[in-house]
């Protein structure tokens, strides 16, 4: 369960990033999280990873008070939440397999452990064939699928997912949007901020709407509406 | 666990050094400088140190006696001189002692012989030579023995032209670690410098990855350990070279810094020999001032360019 309570965030003094912006995330929801640039979307899932704090208000995952997260404790509270961006953020000169392992070794995983678990990630988000290929001979959609399979390398509770597919066309943009089903399926939390309006529509999952920093609607089943 | 993350630590610093190869070869090169200069510091210190016992040890404060004070007079006035705290030591030479040792330096000239068989009397006089534990103090004992309570008995005290050498080597020293200390000091922070420099080009090159470590979870010590082991091991590099300069060029110098200083002693000081025997302090010296310098530079660059 996350729970935002009256979280606020101000990057200047005059405006507000969020405003008092309450949520109840239950474990294994899928929440598409909406709004135009600006909006708030992506402080919303920064403060989830502690890459921001909150100027105001208390953030809580699982009964662990993230608000005032010592410095120490961020690499702990990021093994168990995977994040994945617009521009994929891999490493051109590793391979796909590399570039799992890569977030594996860091955690300090044995390499038979990374040998065990990266074919299985590679086969939840469909490239084991191209587990030896470098990024640069990917398509968009594929790098993305990398980067989830990146994500998902310790198994995190909760999956962040901003922007994922606004690099890449309607077609392999659905493509992300069912492997992220599919994750939601598997017990995992997932938070998608997108202004695609064609996928929203077609999840039918719950909608939180953002304007000016302000949660403006929210509505299980909901639909893009701005 | 831990072993697995300190030997991917050491690969991620290794792979830090190769890809900044000629800045890895450029920060030990000037690293290598800064420890020679600190080197010829050490060995500066050591070896004035040396030259100036050797020089303290020939020089002491002599009294000559008038011809006919006595024996046991000499010998009190020498007593006395000993319960000093200043005096490490007061040899007593009668006038038949000197006598028998200038005979003995001349066995081999007949015409000495002669002339010192057609006096009566000893011609030379009685003297005691004082060794003080420092040089400064010889002006004070000099003090004592001109009191009025000797000088109907002392035919001179002889001290100052050795003191005027001793201080001339004492300043002479002094600015020659002066001097070393100030250009230790600048290649010091030049080394700094450039090993600043190339942890902040290290940690630039692998910004991607450092950015993606931190999204995955890595432990800072998982991120900031390969640019101080870097640094470490650039340093480390840099101890070898100097290392490898710094004894052939004391094995070539040492023996004509022997015949300099030290030209009439039976077992003179060898500044190669000392750093032979001293190898562990003189490395030491070095790996530590070395390892010193890269984590200063390298936490430096961290703070500036690694912030969470």
């Amino acid at each position: 369960m996350i729970t935002f309570t009256k979280v606020s965030k101000s990057y200047t003094p005059n405006s507000a990033a969020l405003d008092d912006v309450t949520l109840n995330i239950p474990t294994g929801d899928f929440v598409s999280v909406v709004g135009q640039s600006g909006a708030g979307k992506s402080t919303l899932l920064k403060i989830l990873s502690a890459e921001e704090r909150p100027t105001a208000g208390n953030v809580v995952i699982d009964g662990w008070d993230i608000t005032r997260i010592k410095k120490w404790q961020v690499p702990h509270l990021r093994r168990q939440i995977g994040v994945v961006f617009q521009d994929f953020k891999l490493l051109p000169k590793r391979t796909v397999f590399e570039n799992v392992a890569f977030a594996m070794e860091v955690g300090g995983a044995i390499p038979k452990e990374i040998k065990n678990t990266v074919p299985h990630i590679l086969k939840l988000v469909n490239l084991v064939n191209k587990a030896d290929e470098y990024p640069t001979k990917l398509s968009g959609g594929e790098k993305q699928r990398v980067a989830i399979a990146r994500a998902l390398a310790y198994k995190p509770q909760i999956l962040l997912a901003d922007e994922p597919t606004g690099n890449l066309d309607a077609l392999h943009s659905w493509d992300i949007v069912q492997l992220l089903i599919k994750i939601n399926k598997l017990g995992t939390t997932v938070l998608l901020a997108t202004h695609n309006d064609d996928i929203v529509n077609a999840l039918k999952k719950r909608v939180v709407t953002l304007n000016g920093g302000k949660v403006v609607s929210d509505q299980q089943g909901g639909t893009y509406k701005l | 666990m831990v072993g697995i993350s300190l030997a991917r630590i050491f690969k991620a610093a290794l792979q830090n050094f190769w890809r900044n190869i000629w800045l890895s070869v450029a920060t030990a090169a000037i690293m290598v400088i800064t420890l020679l200069m600190i080197s010829f510091l050490y060995f500066a210190n050591i070896f004035g140190g040396q030259v100036l016992h050797s020089i303290q040890e020939k020089v002491d404060l002599s009294v000559t006696f008038k011809e006919d004070v006595q024996e046991q007079y000499i010998q009190a006035v020498a007593n006395e001189l000993e319960t000093r705290q200043d005096v490490e030591k007061v040899t007593v030479i009668t006038s038949d002692q000197a006598l028998e040792s200038f005979k003995s330096r001349h066995t081999d000239d007949p015409l000495i012989e002669e002339s010192l068989g057609e006096l009566e009397n000893n011609p030379l006089p009685a003297s005691i030579f004082i060794l003080a534990t420092e040089p400064r103090f010889y002006e004070n004992i000099a003090k004592q023995l001109e009191s009025d309570k000797y000088t109907p008995f002392i035919d001179s005290v002889n001290y100052e032209g050795s003191s005027t050498v001793i201080d001339r080597l004492i300043a002479l020293i002094a600015s020659v670690k002066n001097v070393g200390t100030v250009i230790t000091i600048v290649f010091a922070l030049l080394a700094v410098l450039i090993m600043f420099n190339t942890v902040r080009l290290a940690i630039y090159s692998f910004r991607e990855e450092i950015d993606i470590m931190r999204l995955v979870g890595a432990s800072r010590w998982f991120i900031q350990g390969p640019f101080i082991i870097e640094s470490v091991i650039v340093s480390l590099f840099a101890v070898i070279i100097s290392t490898a300069i710094l004894y052939p060029v004391l094995n070539t110098i040492a023996p004509h810094l022997q015949r300099f200083f030290f030209d009439a002693q039976s077992s003179p000081f060898n500044i190669y020999d000392y750093a032979v025997t001293h190898w562990a302090r003189v490395i030491g010296l070095q790996v530590g001032a070395a390892v010193g310098l890269a984590i200063i530079s390298s936490m430096i660059a961290i703070r500036r360019y690694l912030r969470d």
